[in-house]
């Protein structure tokens, strides 16, 4: 809106209302001007975040159907959160939630990508000019979208024409061909396998850039000192990756812990509801049996566990660097 | 001595290609299937190459499928709210670089938290919402709320950028008569172009790989994005392989493009928001 027309300009030219209205008009305006630019960006974001977070909370107390939007629902007190507490899904979507999509994919990241990030900045790789090359190679799972990141995964893993299948009995590791997604001792690591592939790249890449920070004087210092290589690493590097590491942790925990796509276009929250998580139960109550009011709830649910980690991360990362701005 | 450091860098090459080449396989794979005749798709054994490369597959699933035209709605969405997300941002992002005025913490602290807000969360209310506001089932819909999901960090990341370039510029061009949008435009834009391009790239990804909302929000077949379309490809019983690796190629050639032209600096700059120390 603000963008069409200047209307954070102020009425700089004196005359209609002499010096005095003026100059006045040019202060509220210039009081004003920040609001207006910001106008836009927060209206969208009202319209989207603020209003639907309290307007979800109102939902949660209500029972209505996805077919009865236009009637309105009826107020039902906290009868969605005592069937949500009462519903043996909910524990196992919390609990697939927590370890299997949040604490199994996001250690696996870490760990794979710091050894990656090693590997990229070790002094080889880059003797040998390799590090472009590396670091565009790393990148290529990032680039391919999530959705065809399933679909690629799944076509990998389809259990008699999947290429990963198809290695392993040539192989010999396998006598037949599994079918990864559809069974439910190997489905959780099969959606892990998903997470970690597309989601590496960024991790590696920030911690690339969190070690291509630590001043190289360090390093030599340590070798003088006689430090042998594993002992710089535990002594210095990682000391000095700590904040890198913590805020990269944060991040994805919240990004993963909310995902909906991956188990959802991967499994369906199947076999049975093997991989039920609780983004594909709240997509499942809300669009799927029209319970509107309970999906709202299971959004509330998910947000009270959120708020936690978002104050985490404000406490580490975020008033570090407004207090260098 | 050298021809043991010989040995060892050999070692660590090899050892970080392997893994390289392993995280590039699935994307590589890809590719390949999409290129191979329909009757070696379904091989009992593993190639890794065809016998020969052909484009049918291509051809069957433009002329076939409605796939041409998921990806005209996608481009249509994701070019439009990257333009409105950046120019919003833009100015919000000049509000809170250069402007001191009250509440301006408690302001940033909003737009910081809603990048952090999963919105996966308030699908529900927001279908109600848009669902009352006539937007379901339209690309208008998509696209405010395409805005909405890209504008808090790509504030922060133009907050970043914008910090960087001297105040004395804007001086100049406010003493040259321009209007604040005037030294924007003029002033700022010029200087801070790669951090916009950069930001424009992050919210036209986004925008193009967003599912659960445009699942959501839009049921009618002529107006699906790509990744739904290409998610109703798969998981069927009777899924085509072939054309779904196709469609698969076509989905990720946009942000392929804008990887490789911007890489650097994309990374950098979204970095710059994630890992500020």
């Amino acid at each position: 809106m603000v963008g069409t027309r200047p209307a954070p300009r102020c009425p700089g030219t004196p005359g209609a209302g002499g010096e005095d209205r003026a100059v006045r008009g040019r202060r509220l305006c210039a009081l004003a001007e920040p609001y207006l630019l910001l106008f836009p960006a927060l209206a969208v974001l009202a319209l989207f975040f603020f209003g639907p977070a309290l307007f979800n909370i109102l939902l949660s107390f209500q029972s209505i159907s996805l077919f009865e939007l236009g009637r309105g629902g009826t107020w039902a007190g906290f009868a969605n959160f005592v069937a949500l507490v009462r519903d043996p899904l909910t524990g196992l979507a919390l609990s697939n939630t927590v370890f299997w999509l949040t604490l199994v994919t996001v250690s696996l990241r870490i760990g794979l990508g710091l050894a990656l990030a090693l590997l990229l900045n070790s002094v080889v790789i880059r003797r040998w000019r390799l590090s472009g090359l590396a670091r565009s190679l790393v990148l290529i799972p990032w680039v391919t979208p999530p959705v065809v990141a399933v679909a690629a995964w799944q076509w990998l893993l389809q259990a008699r024409y999947g290429a990963i299948n198809q290695i392993l009995v040539e192989v010999g590791l396998l006598q037949d061909g599994i079918p990864f997604l559809a069974r439910a001792s190997t489905v959780w690591w099969a959606v892990s396998a998903i997470i970690v592939w597309r989601e590496l790249p960024f991790v590696v890449i920030a911690l690339l850039a969190g070690l291509q920070s630590i001043p190289g004087e360090l390093y030599e210092a340590a070798r003088i000192d006689g430090a042998s290589e594993p002992r710089i690493l535990w002594r210095v590097t990682l000391p000095l990756l700590r904040p890198v590491l913590a805020v990269v942790t944060l991040l994805i925990t919240i990004w993963t812990f909310n995902n909906f796509l991956y188990v959802w276009l991967a499994t369906r929250g199947g076999p049975g509801v093997k991989t039920q998580v609780l983004a594909t139960q709240m997509y499942l109550e809300a669009f799927v049996n029209y319970r509107l009011g309970y999906g709202a709830a299971v959004g509330v649910l998910m947000g009270l566990i959120m708020l936690a980690f978002s104050i985490v991360y404000f406490n580490t990362a975020f008033k570090r660097s407004l207090g260098q701005a | 001595m050298r021809a043991l450091r010989l040995g060892q860098d050999l070692l660590v090459v090899a050892v970080t290609f392997g893994l390289l080449l392993a995280l590039a396989f699935p994307t590589l794979w890809i590719l390949l299937t999409s290129l191979r005749p329909e009757r070696e798709v379904l091989s009992d054994t593993f190639r890794l190459f065809a016998s020969t490369v052909t484009l049918d597959s291509y051809r069957t699933l433009l002329a076939k499928t409605s796939f041409g035209t998921y990806i005209l709605n996608s481009l249509v969405v994701s070019l439009a709210s990257t333009l409105l997300a950046v120019t919003a941002s833009l100015l919000a992002a000049y509000a809170f670089s250069r402007r001191r005025f009250p509440l301006r913490s408690a302001l940033l602290i909003a737009v910081v938290f809603s990048q952090l807000f999963p919105y996966v969360i308030l699908i529900t209310p927001i279908y109600v919402i848009f669902y009352h506001l006539k937007l379901v089932n339209t690309s208008i819909g998509l696209i405010i709320a395409y805005v909405a999901t890209t504008v808090p960090f790509s504030v922060y990341m133009l907050l970043g950028y914008l910090d960087s370039v001297p105040r004395e510029l804007d001086e100049a061009g406010i003493m040259d008569g321009c209007s604040t949008l005037g030294v924007i435009w003029s002033v700022i834009l010029p200087v801070a172009w790669p951090g916009v391009a950069a930001t424009a790239i992050y919210a036209f990804a986004q925008s193009w790989n967003e599912y659960l909302i445009a699942l959501t929000l839009v049921t009618k077949n002529e107006l699906k994005t790509v990744p739904v379309g290409l998610a109703s490809f798969f998981g069927e019983y009777t899924t085509r392989w072939d054309l779904v690796m196709t469609a698969s190629v076509l989905a990720t050639l946009p942000t392929l493009i804008v990887f490789l032209i911007l890489q650097r600096r994309l990374v950098s700059g979204l970095l710059a928001g994630a890992v500020k120390q």
